[in-house]
C-alpha cells in the first residue's frame, strides 16, 4: 500500500510539473519551428531567386555551370566552369582559361543522361571509414545530370571531342541553340532531317 | 652437445635447401622472362596519329566514344614515346616521316550503374571491349588486339574508358 501511495504521489507531481512547463514547451517548439523553417526555406528561396535571374532565360546568351568530364584543350578533366553560347561560338571558362569552339566547326552534338552522386571527393573518402559498409548508404543519394557531347574540328583539321555534365534539362537548350547557329548533328531535332558529317 | 648440433643441422638443412630451390626457380623464371622480353620486337616511330573511334555495330553512346578518344590521346602523350601525337585529320601528320596510326573499333559494351556497383559491390559493372590496331606507315600491323576497359566497384561509368586507355598506354610502352 505504501508503495502504491508513493507511486500515486509521484505521478501527480509529474503531471503538475508537465502542466506547469507546457506553455514553455509550446513557446520553445514554436521558436524551433520558426528557426528551422527559416533555415530550410532560405536556400530554397535563394535557389528560386537564382533560377529566376538565371541567364538561361535570356535568349541571347545561354550559360550554365558545368563539369568538363573530358576533352578540354589545356583545361583539366573534371574541372568546373561556365559553358556559354556567345555570339556564334560555344565557350568554356574554367581554371582561369577560356576555350572557344565555332558552331560551324561542330561535327556532331548530342545529349544524354547520367547520374552523379551527391557525396563525392574527400567526403566520400571519409565516409569509407564508416563501419559495416555504412558508406554504401551514401551511394543511394544521387541526382540526374545531362551530358552534352560535342565533336568538332580545329583550324588545322584535327578532330576533338568534349563531354560536359550539367544540371538536368540544360543540355537540350544548348544543343538547340548551337544547331540554330550552324552546328551539325547525326541525331536531328524532332521534325528535322539529319546532317551529313 | 653432439646431440644439440645434430638437431640444429636437421632444422637448418631443409631451410637452406628450400631457400636454394627458391632462388634457383626465381633465377630460371627471371631468365625466361628476360628471354621473352628480348623476343618481343620493339618498334620505333617518332609520331603517332590517333583516329576517331569507330563504334562498329555496338551501341556505344557518344560520350563513351569521345572519352575513349580523348583519354587515349592523354595517356599516349603521357608515355613520352612519341615526339608528336596527332589527332585524326590533323594536316601536319601528312609530313611526319615515320608515322604510325592507331585505330579503335568497339567490339562490346555493357553500361552498368554506379549506384548498383557501390551498393551491392557485385553488380552494375561497366565494361567495354575495343579492338586496337596500330599500323606502320606502310599499313603493316604492329599491334592488333582486343582490349577490355572496365569499372567494377568505385567510380563513374566513363571510368571504363580511362581503364581502357591506361591499358593501351602500357601496350605502347611495351611495343615502342
Amino acid at each position: 500500500m505504501m508503495r502504491m501511495r508513493i507511486s500515486v504521489v509521484d505521478v501527480s507531481d509529474t503531471t503538475n510539473y508537465s502542466r506547469g512547463c507546457r506553455p514553455h514547451i509550446v513557446v520553445c517548439g514554436l521558436f524551433l519551428a520558426v528557426v528551422s523553417a527559416s533555415l530550410v526555406l532560405s536556400p530554397a528561396l535563394a535557389c528560386g531567386q537564382t533560377a529566376d535571374t538565371s541567364p538561361v532565360a535570356a535568349s541571347d546568351v545561354l550559360q550554365a555551370q558545368v563539369q568538363l568530364v573530358v576533352g578540354g584543350q589545356g583545361i583539366k578533366n573534371n574541372s568546373k566552369g561556365t559553358l556559354s553560347v556567345v555570339g556564334s561560338s560555344l565557350q568554356l571558362d574554367a581554371d582561369g582559361k577560356k576555350v572557344s569552339v565555332e558552331a560551324s566547326s561542330i561535327l556532331d552534338i548530342s545529349t544524354d543522361k547520367d547520374n552523379r552522386q551527391d557525396v563525392t571527393g574527400a567526403a566520400h573518402l571519409a565516409a569509407e571509414a564508416i563501419p559495416y559498409g555504412g558508406s554504401r548508404v551514401l551511394s543511394l543519394f544521387s541526382h540526374q545530370v545531362d551530358v552534352l557531347t560535342v565533336e568538332f574540328r580545329d583550324a588545322n583539321g584535327a578532330y576533338h571531342g568534349a563531354v560536359f555534365a550539367m544540371t538536368k534539362g540544360m543540355a537540350a537548350p544548348f544543343r538547340k541553340q548551337l544547331l540554330a547557329l550552324g552546328a551539325k548533328t547525326t541525331v536531328p531535332l524532332a521534325g528535322q532531317a539529319p546532317d551529313n558529317k | 652437445m653432439k646431440h644439440h648440433s645434430r638437431g640444429v643441422n636437421s632444422v637448418a638443412f631443409p631451410i637452406v635447401l628450400s631457400c636454394a630451390l627458391f632462388l634457383m626457380v626465381g633465377h630460371l623464371t627471371g631468365q625466361q622472362s628476360s628471354s621473352e622480353s628480348k623476343s618481343l620486337q620493339r618498334f620505333s616511330a617518332s609520331s603517332i596519329q590517333i583516329e576517331a573511334p569507330d563504334a562498329g555495330n555496338v551501341p556505344l553512346p557518344p560520350e563513351f566514344r569521345i572519352a575513349v578518344y580523348e583519354n587515349l590521346i592523354l595517356q599516349i602523350e603521357k608515355t613520352g614515346k612519341f615526339q608528336h601525337v596527332y589527332r585524326s585529320g590533323d594536316k601536319d601528320a601528312v609530313n611526319a616521316p615515320d608515322l604510325v596510326t592507331l585505330r579503335t573499333t568497339a567490339r562490346a559494351f555493357t553500361e552498368g550503374s554506379q549506384k548498383k556497383r557501390e551498393v551491392t559491390t557485385v553488380m552494375g559493372a561497366t565494361s567495354l571491349t575495343v579492338n586496337v590496331r596500330i599500323t606502320d606507315h606502310a599499313g603493316q600491323p604492329i599491334v592488333d588486339r582486343d582490349i577490355k576497359g572496365k569499372v567494377v566497384l568505385m567510380g563513374e561509368n566513363l571510368g571504363a574508358t580511362y581503364d581502357f586507355s591506361k591499358k593501351v598506354a602500357k601496350i605502347i610502352r611495351d611495343t615502342f
